[in-house]
């Protein structure tokens, strides 16, 4: 007798199935194991703070050993005393905001351009063979080339700052988002036809969110070439209406010949880099890795 | 159970012997033109009644993805007519191919957003769904947090939304049309065999039209009403049985016909 003739007739075999099914459950579901915060905290926080240390001291070393000169390599606490010195006088804060206020709004111009780039170049077979080579051609050409071309056209004023920063940063991002539709499984867009999503709904209801990591990937690089370009038009196109940014501040320092404060403003660079990364796109990049059951523990 | 899902059984029951779901007369599909092309389906006849459980057999190349595609609607027929009389067919692929970034809830409700239902009455319809399929309590849980099966269940609720509601009007909760591509292949030999019993109660307490497409004879008589087999390069028709009508012989019978189907194409 074929087992599902007994189960149809009865209610007693179905709440055996029920538990059944319950007992599989229990039996299937993968288990998570929670790390303490403590020691994910400990086992992320040490091993760079180990290493800052190290090359500090390594530095220290270095420098008290004297094979090279002082105005070539500083000592770490005259490069500290240079930083607190534009701490103490304030200006520190002015030249961070002229940096990085710039590099938010380039990056938000940025996003603006890109997004809408980056889905025609991905769904757009025409728009994709036309200028999807020419996209990660400029992906590899740094964008300090430009430099010379935008102070040309622009002079020096924030256009050509702003002109450098978008050339570095929008074919980042439209090919990490041409990058993440490529990676989407295909049955995901199949399903989404078969419940009924077309044109812009399966844009917005499964295109874009299953692109997600992609273009995040690619936001983040973007973000990093946005900083980079930033630094050199900053330091090649100085003047008046400029301002003083973090890499005006390198070329004046440069300029005197004051290494330490060279040093502190490439430190400063560093930290501002590092900083943004840590603080913005690594809880954005693991929340939306996490919620997929893709983020490393 | 809840009273939606009540009315749906009744509807089914009314309906189940009332007119055909799905009709397919002489559809060929061809893809490609000239000397490359490959005929997939070949002068297939059929007929599934509304509320019926019928099941596709066949050995690899039998066009049975094709005719899939047919009847949901993703695909055209070169020759002959398809006519499907049920609300939009939905369909079930071997993977549970959930959207990684949703929950489960969420994802049973995603073909209710998209056919414009509001918030409330899709997550209503949603928690009554994974109910049904034995999940209640885990639509907070994403796939990657469930077990191949109970993603599997998340998959059959979703088809379930997507066949019982279109055009937003869910209230006649009219039984819909489930394509079902192998849904059990990859899951292990228990799971696939509670998850049998699971989708005939389902089957059962919604009165849906069921066209399930299989390798296995063994799953084809333990579910199906009738199982129809396909012969392969092109797929055509080669026999039916009712599977109540037959004994227990049925089995080997089935397997011995697919055998020499799939010995004719040895060279």
């Amino acid at each position: 007798m074929p087992p599902e003739l007994v189960e149809r007739q009865g209610g007693s075999s179905t709440d055996d199935s029920a538990k059944a099914l319950a007992g599989l459950d229990a039996l299937d579901t993968p288990t998570v194991n929670r790390v303490p915060w403590w020691r994910r905290a400990s086992s992320s926080v040490l091993p760079p703070v180990v290493a800052l240390v190290l090359i500090v001291v390594i530095w220290q070393v270095v420098w008290a050993s004297a094979v090279l000169p002082e105005f070539k390599l500083p000592a770490p606490m005259a490069v500290w005393d240079s930083f607190l010195t534009i701490v103490a006088d304030g200006s520190i804060w002015s030249i961070l905001w002229t940096s990085i206020s710039r590099a938010f709004l380039g990056f938000a111009i940025a996003l603006v351009i890109a997004t809408p780039l980056g889905l025609l170049v991905a769904k757009v077979p025409v728009v994709r063979s036309a200028i999807g080579p020419l996209l990660s051609g400029l992906q590899s050409l740094p964008s300090v080339a430009w430099v010379p071309a935008a102070v040309l056209w622009f002079g020096l004023t924030d256009a050509t700052i702003y002109f450098v920063v978008l050339l570095g940063s929008v074919p980042s991002i439209a090919n990490g988002l041409v990058a993440g539709i490529d990676q989407i499984p295909p049955i995901l867009p199949r399903v989404g036809r078969v419940l009924g999503a077309r044109g812009l709904a399966s844009a917005r209801h499964v295109l874009l969110p299953a692109a997600l990591p992609g273009y995040l990937a690619g936001c983040k690089q973007g973000w990093a070439f946005s900083w980079r370009s930033l630094m050199a038009a900053e330091i090649i196109a100085a003047g008046p209406a400029l301002g003083i940014g973090l890499g005006a501040y390198l070329k004046n320092g440069s300029d005197f010949n004051d290494i330490a404060a060279v040093f502190s403003a490439v430190l400063l660079i560093l930290v501002v880099g590092i900083g943004i990364e840590l603080l913005v796109f690594r809880p954005l990049e693991r929340r939306v890795l996490r919620a997929r059951g893709l983020a490393l523990s | 159970m809840t009273t939606s899902i009540e009315s749906e059984i009744e509807h089914a029951r009314r309906g189940r012997t009332a007119h055909t779901a799905v009709e397919l007369s002489g559809v060929g599909k061809t893809f490609g033109t000239g000397t490359g092309a490959v005929t997939a389906l070949r002068g297939i006849d059929l007929r599934v009644a509304h509320g019926e459980f019928l099941c596709l057999l066949g050995a690899s190349g039998c066009g049975k993805s094709t005719l899939l595609n047919l009847l949901s609607g993703l695909e055209e027929p070169t020759t002959g007519t398809v006519s499907v009389n049920t609300a939009r067919p939905s369909f079930m692929f071997q993977e549970a191919a959930l959207m990684p970034w949703l929950t489960a809830a969420r994802n049973v409700e995603l073909p209710l957003q998209l056919a414009g239902q509001g918030r409330g009455a899709r997550r209503e319809r949603a928690r009554e769904l994974l109910e049904l399929v034995r999940l209640d309590g885990v639509g907070d849980k994403r796939p990657h947090e469930l077990s191949g099966g109970m993603r599997q269940r998340v998959s059959l609720a979703r088809a379930l939304a997507a066949a019982t509601s279109t055009d937003g009007s869910a209230q006649g909760g009219a039984p819909g049309l489930l394509l079902m591509d192998e849904p059990f292949a990859a899951l292990d030999a228990i799971t696939r065999d509670v998850l049998q019993g699971e989708l005939l109660r389902v089957w059962e307490a919604t009165g849906t039209t069921v066209v399930f497409v299989t390798h296995d004879v063994r799953e084809a008589v333990r579910l199906s009403q009738r199982v129809v087999l396909l012969s392969s390069r092109p797929g055509t028709v080669v026999r039916e049985w009712s599977v109540d009508e037959h004994g227990p012989e049925l089995h080997d019978e089935i397997t011995g016909r697919l055998r020499q189907v799939i010995t004719s194409h040895a060279a």
